[in-house]
Order: C-alpha cells, then sequence, then structure tokens
C-alpha cells in the first residue's frame, strides 16, 4: 500500500515529522510512507489566476498517486499550524488531489492533550466543499508528551502507544479499501470540486 | 476610543478589508479604526525572527497600543485563512499584544454561511494561552452574499445589516469599557535619561551637553537651513517656513528622541522665563537627565515613568498640569510619543501650554461656566492615563458636544 505522510509543520524540530519517520520504519511491511513537507510554501493569497506554485503541484501529484495520506500534526493556539492550513488551502484552489482521499489523522504535542483540538479543527476543514477527504472516523490517535515519548533510536518507547498505533492503522489499511470502493459518486464530486468557486455561487 | 482593524485575508480584492473600510467610515463618531493588512507576512516558523518583518513589528506595536481590535475573516475550508492563522501564531510565541486586549470577530462571505465556522475557530484560537485575547461573546456579525450586500460606494446596502452592526460595536465599546479595568499595564523598563544608546540618528562625534552641539552637528551633517527646500508627508517647505510654522504653533514645542536626547524646541519666546516650561537654546542636544538636573530625584521618577509609559505602549500620550501657577493659568504639559514607520516609540513631543485661555474662550462660546470645585480639584496627577475621562466639571452637556453633527 502506498500512502503519504504530510508532515503539518515547517518546524526544523518536530515530533509529528519524528512519529511519522517512526510510522514509516516501524510500518514499513504493511505500506509504503512517503513523507511531504509544507515548508517553504507561499502564503495562500487566492491568485486571480489560479496558479498553483509549484511545490504544491508536486504534492498534489504525491497524493493523486497515493492510495491514503496520513497527517500528522502539532497544535498551535488551540488550532492546526498556519503552515498546514496554508498547504491546504493551495490544495484545494482549483485542484482536489484530497478529494475521496482515505485520511488518517495523528498527532503530536508536547504537553498532556496530544493535539486533540487542533485534530478535531483539521476534521471540520478536510470535510470542507473544496477538499471533501475520506478521514477516518473514530481513529483519534493523539501522542502527548511527545519529547518523552521517543527513544534514542527515534522509536516509541511505550508498548501500548504503539498498539494502539499499530491497531489503528490496520484499521486505516481497511478503511483506504472500503473508501476505495465508495466510489459512485466520485466522478460527480470530483466535477463539483474542481468547479467550485465562491464567486460564483 | 482607538481600535485596530485586521484584514483577516491577505487577498487583493477582499470583502473584509470593504467591510471594515466601511466600519471606519460609517461609526467614525464612535472609535477611530486604523485598517492593517496582512499581507506582507511571512509564513509562521518558530525557527524565524518575527522581528525581521515590518508588518508583524506594525501589527505587534498597534495591537498594543489599541483600545481593541477588529478581526475581520473570510472562511477557507471551513477555517480563517492561513496567513491571518500564521499572524496570530507569530503573535502569540515570542511577543504577546493579544493579551488581555478586547477583540471583536466579524467576517463577510461569498455564501449564505458567513464564516459562521471560521468565526468559531477563530474564537478558539484567540482564546488559546499565548495569545489570551478576551474576545466579545455573542453579537457575532456575519455578512453573508457578501457579493450583493455592498453598494458601488462600498456603503451595505440592508438597513437592518447596518442596525445589527451598530449593535454589535456598541456592545464591543460596553465590552472595552469593562473588559479595560482587567488590563494589567506592562511594566515599565528603565529608562537612561543620559542618552548613553546612540540611535541611527544619533550624531556620536559631539557631547550631547555641549552649549554649541547645534552649530558643531548642523557642521558635522552638512545639516540644510535658510531657503533649502524640503521634501515633507505630506507637502514641500523650505526650512524657514518650517521654523515660521513651528514657531507659531501655539506651543512650547520639545523633541526628544528615543535616546532620551532633547533635540530641539520651538524657541519663539524673547525671554525664557516667560516659558511654562523653561528651555534655552544652549540646551538643544542636551541629555534628558542635564535638562531636568535641576529636579528632584522623585521628580526625576517621574520623567522616566512618562517616558518607559510611552515607549512600552501603556499610553500614547501623558497629560498633566503643573501645580502652583496663578488662576490665570492652567499650566498643561501634554507628553505625545511619536512612532517610527513600523509604529515602534520614536520620541517625545512635549507640548506645554497654558489650556486657560481656551477654556475661556468655549465656555464663553457655549456660554457655559464651571461651577463646583475650585480649578486645583480638576487637576489629575501625573499617572492619568489617555482613556481617562475628564472630570464632572469639565464635561460640557451631551447636546452641546464637538460630537454634535
Amino acid at each position: 500500500m502506498k500512502l503519504i505522510g504530510i508532515v503539518g509543520t515547517n518546524s526544523a524540530k518536530s515530533t509529528n515529522r519524528k512519529l511519522l519517520q517512526y510510522m514509516q520504519s516501524h510500518l514499513a511491511d504493511k505500506a509504503k510512507i512517503e513523507l511531504v513537507e509544507v515548508k517553504d510554501i507561499p502564503v495562500f493569497n487566492k491568485p486571480a489566476d489560479k496558479k498553483v506554485p509549484e511545490k504544491v503541484t508536486e504534492i498534489a501529484a504525491k497524493i493523486e498517486a497515493a492510495e491514503g495520506v496520513i497527517i500528522a500534526t502539532p497544535e498551535y493556539d488551540h488550532s492546526i499550524p498556519a503552515a498546514l492550513m496554508n498547504a491546504l488551502a493551495w490544495l484545494s484552489y482549483g485542484i482536489s488531489p484530497l478529494l475521496n482521499k482515505p485520511v488518517m489523522i495523528t498527532g503530536a504535542s508536547y504537553g498532556k492533550l496530544g493535539s486533540s483540538r487542533a485534530q478535531a479543527q483539521l476534521r471540520q476543514i478536510l470535510d470542507a466543499p473544496e477538499l471533501k477527504a475520506s478521514v477516518m472516523p473514530g481513529s483519534e490517535f493523539l501522542l502527548a508528551h511527545s519529547l518523552q515519548a521517543f527513544d534514542e533510536a527515534g522509536d516509541l518507547i511505550d508498548l501500548e502507544t504503539v498498539q494502539k498505533l499499530d491497531a489503528l492503522f490496520d484499521d486505516f489499511r481497511v478503511f483506504v479499501k472500503i473508501t476505495a470502493k465508495l466510489s459512485n459518486a466520485h466522478e460527480l464530486l470530483h466535477q463539483e470540486a474542481e468547479n467550485f468557486d465562491w464567486e460564483n455561487l | 476610543m482607538k481600535f485596530v482593524g485586521i484584514v483577516g485575508s491577505s487577498a487583493e480584492r477582499s470583502y473584509n478589508r470593504l467591510l471594515l473600510e466601511y466600519i471606519r467610515k460609517q461609526f467614525k463618531l464612535k472609535f477611530e479604526l486604523e485598517i492593517l493588512e496582512i499581507d506582507e507576512v511571512p509564513m509562521f516558523n518558530q525557527d524565524d525572527n518575527w522581528a525581521d518583518s515590518f508588518q508583524l513589528r506594525l501589527l505587534n506595536n498597534k495591537i498594543t497600543r489599541a483600545d481593541g481590535v477588529i478581526i475581520a475573516t473570510p472562511e477557507h475550508n471551513h477555517t480563517i485563512t492561513a496567513a491571518l492563522k500564521s499572524v496570530l501564531e507569530w503573535l502569540s510565541y515570542q511577543v504577546h499584544p493579544f493579551e488581555s486586549k478586547p477583540v471583536m470577530i466579524v467576517g463577510a462571505s461569498y455564501y449564505d454561511q458567513g464564516t459562521s465556522r471560521a468565526q468559531a475557530h477563530l474564537r478558539e484560537i484567540l482564546d488559546a494561552p499565548g495569545v489570551n485575547a478576551y474576545t466579545l461573546p455573542g453579537n457575532e456579525f456575519l455578512l453573508e452574499k457578501a457579493k450583493e450586500a455592498f453598494d458601488d460606494e462600498g456603503n451595505i446596502i440592508s438597513q437592518d445589516t447596518v442596525n445589527f452592526l451598530e449593535t454589535c460595536l456598541d456592545n464591543f465599546i460596553k465590552y472595552v469599557e469593562v473588559v479595560s479595568s482587567l488590563k494589567k499595564p506592562k511594566p515599565i523598563a528603565p529608562e537612561d535619561l543620559d542618552a548613553d544608546h546612540p540611535i541611527k540618528t544619533t550624531v556620536t562625534e559631539v557631547d550631547p551637553d555641549d552649549p554649541e552641539w547645534v552649530e558643531k552637528v548642523a557642521e558635522i551633517t552638512g545639516a540644510v537651513s535658510g531657503d533649502t527646500y524640503v521634501k515633507l508627508d505630506h507637502g514641500i517647505l523650505t526650512v524657514d517656513q518650517i521654523n515660521m510654522f513651528l514657531k507659531s504653533m501655539p506651543f512650547e514645542l520639545t523633541y526628544a528622541d528615543d535616546n532620551n536626547q532633547f533635540l530641539y524646541y520651538n524657541n519663539a519666546h524673547q525671554d525664557p522665563e516667560t516659558m511654562f516650561a523653561k528651555r534655552v537654546p544652549a540646551q538643544s542636544g542636551s541629555r534628558l537627565s542635564t535638562v531636568h538636573n535641576s529636579l528632584p530625584p522623585a521628580r526625576m521618577k517621574n520623567v522616566e515613568w512618562v517616558v518607559g509609559t510611552l515607549r512600552n505602549g501603556n499610553q500614547e500620550f501623558v497629560r498633566t498640569i503643573v501645580p502652583g501657577a496663578p488662576a490665570s493659568v492652567v499650566n498643561t504639559h501634554h507628553y505625545q510619543a511619536m512612532y517610527y514607520p513600523d509604529g515602534s516609540y520614536a520620541g517625545i513631543n512635549e507640548l506645554v501650554f497654558n489650556f486657560k485661555p481656551w477654556l475661556d474662550w468655549y465656555l464663553k462660546e457655549t456660554g457655559q461656566r464651571l461651577v463646583g470645585k475650585k480649578m486645583g480639584a480638576m487637576m489629575p496627577d501625573a499617572s492619568t492615563g489617555a482613556s481617562e475621562t475628564p472630570s464632572a466639571e469639565m464635561t460640557p452637556d451631551a447636546n452641546t458636544g464637538a460630537s454634535e453633527h
């Protein structure tokens, strides 16, 4: 199974990147996870010519080619980082790579809440008509106290956490397959998303 | 009341900008609204330095000093724009201008949901520990179908909508009044009244206290004078014209820069002894500590307090009446902060004048008189803030005020 892992921050040091890197190696026999970064994408400013930056079209192509997407988001000010918000704004501007794409949301945070608010907002965002991703329901994976969560080799230390992640990931693999079968409305929604234009509502 | 309006979109064309511009124009008698843009703010990255961005410095300085902030947000993907989120992340990381700041949320959108989800997210964000704003509860102003909402002059067409907007804004004004009592003034850092921290414009070759400072610095800098033209914002004057202009001001004006160096005063008096705040030519260029060296240490603390209060943004001006004047004189000292283009503190414009003739003129023109307590009772002390209302004796009847139109 080919998946894309989106690192939800542009920070050089990030436990969310670490989490995805861990998943990448730990789950290597179940899926091939390629990581993409949201760094260095210009701030979305709704250009009239609808031209999407090259960096974004590259990410879009990778998402299109993948069977599913894992997003690891930190929480900044009770919400997802602007950098991730920005990437998602571009990824829904005249293009729709995330449409019906199975998405698993994960998140790591230094504190004990483990990005719960950010994840809830991210669900709402991915549900927007311009994005319309298929987020796996009921699959909250929150990694709290993330600075202490990994050992020196970058592996998760806590066994229960590993088991939960494994179980959720197995569910996600099933979810990817089911979502692939929900294709009846796909073409229609795809058209709708691509033609979506606030100006002409 | 002074508010800052933040356009929550970096798009060139924005109905949220239009909405703020309408609020500024329509309700100009209720408050002053300065609209700020976020289009040049880089994407938040905790590895970068916030102060490298001019727009962020401006936002930080203006928000710090504002009585309240109105944020106009569009809705993208069920949330606020990445550009606005980026600004909020920058302003909740190393600096925290929103701390205890009253904030009102408005939003305009193309469709009929009118930014409801974005506003809900924004509320949650403003509530986060690093932001800690006081967001106005309720009063959700959603301008839906924004494309049809405005006429060609940028006015909102529906009278009902305008009325509701006015109600929300009136509520915000009341809210700001209530919430401002929770505001904790920022601590005042020690001031260097000896002017030992040269700034970009400081001429270091001449000692500030040199009595010949003006002549010597003029020579070094090649300062222009006489009928040389100078381009100003906004206009063209010769140096002679600038001098005439400044001398004709009905104030004793003094300029001290942000290094606490006294650079200039509008020398319009034949005899310094006749001034309300005595200045002599040899003082130009002096350290503030030297200018005030006749003051007792406690009064020097006052000088430090005034400069510090203006520098840290707690107040934009400090106004005081110097006690001990005869009945015909209300010796008013008004210290107005000056700002660099990015909104940071640039120094003090000190205006000293006798308020009594103005007061007498006003009373005569409006057929009123002072009643009750003596003049002494209406003198606020030096710590009186910008938002302080004048005492009742000075307040004109509601129906004769300047705001009548």
